[in-house]
């Protein structure tokens, strides 16, 4: 750890110290060979956590127990149990039995349990029995519910931007 | 009745081998990101592959540990190609296991290649491909 420290410290002010009076003389040849030096080291590190950021459940697998996860999950499959990501696709032959959370879930296959999330998209082929909380919500024709729509404004942000339709109700 | 794990490999003896290359082709492949948790079982007759983090029991035809994904659980599949953590016991016919694979756990195999640097905590034994293809829902029951 402390090699790491010690070597990245020194590099970098070395670098900033040596670039900047090099820079006025010189244009160009010696800027850009210390700048790449640093990419170099920093890249190899995010790029294999960056490039799967969407998880795919195909329509073969099935899966009994949570999901959990940051970032988009688009499911085709079977879930018995609960998921829980940002952005939430439910393929038209997918089945969830348990409770979808997400900032957005679009559905166009089958949920038996209960939809929350604050933009939520039923499809024509959406067949969704259960509740679905929600602050914005599209219904496409066709789409079948058997349940309860209800808003929810319950996070400070929406508060302050707009009246409360539930107040009314 | 016990099912077969290998559903695809069930029709083998009887059929001919031949067409496997074709099914290879058809296998759906499921994707778990490196930001996705699992815990339970994943059951699938296709690929997966597994960049984040799995509890739980697998059963997949081809199973994908990428060098980030991590699983704690058995894993039952025909081909299983490791490159990540994995701690529980796997059960395949055919098992690679890349350099930056850390494995602690049995290893039941009929072919096995470890790549130089793989980390391996376990036994690693070998079976025919008839103690595959018996496996059942009920795994048995071994020592760690």
């Amino acid at each position: 750890m402390t090699m790491f420290n010690r070597t990245d410290k020194p590099s970098t002010d070395a670098a900033a110290g040596t670039t900047t009076p090099p820079q006025q003389p010189t244009a160009s040849s010696p800027a850009p060979a210390e700048v790449k030096r640093p990419q170099a080291y920093a890249q190899p590190v995010p790029s294999p956590a960056g490039t799967h950021s969407v998880s795919v459940i195909s329509k073969a697998l099935k899966i009994t127990g949570q999901l959990e996860s940051t970032e988009d999950i688009q499911i085709e499959g079977e879930v018995d149990g609960d998921v829980r990501a940002v952005s939430v696709g439910i393929g038209p032959n997918a089945k969830i039995k348990g409770t979808v959370r997400g900032d957005q879930v679009q559905l166009s296959g089958q949920v038996d349990g209960k939809i929350e999330a604050k933009k939520v998209i039923l499809s024509r082929t959406a067949r969704m029995s259960g509740d679905v909380i929600h602050q914005d919500i599209t219904i496409e024709s066709g789409a079948y519910i058997d349940g309860h729509c209800k808003p929810d404004y319950g996070k400070a942000e929406t508060k302050s931007a707009g009246p409360k339709p539930v107040a009314a109700a | 009745m016990p099912q077969p794990v290998f559903r695809n490999s069930a029709k083998a003896p009887d059929g001919r081998g031949a067409k496997a290359p074709d099914k290879r082709v058809q296998l759906p492949s499921s994707e778990l990101g490196s930001a996705l948790t699992v815990v339970g079982v994943l059951d699938t007759e296709g690929e997966l592959f597994i960049h984040g983090n799995v509890q739980g029991r697998i059963n997949a035809e081809r199973l994908v540990l990428g060098r980030r994904g991590s699983v704690e659980g058995d894993v039952v599949a025909r081909d299983v190609h490791i490159g990540g953590r994995l701690n529980g016991r796997v059960f395949a016919l055919n098992v690679t296991l890349d350099d930056t694979a850390d494995v602690s756990g049995r290893i039941f195999h009929n072919t096995v290649t470890v790549a130089k640097g793989a980390r391996i905590d376990g036994r690693m034994p070998w079976r025919p491909p008839s103690y595959f293809e018996a496996l059942d829902d009920q795994l048995p029951e071994t020592k760690s």
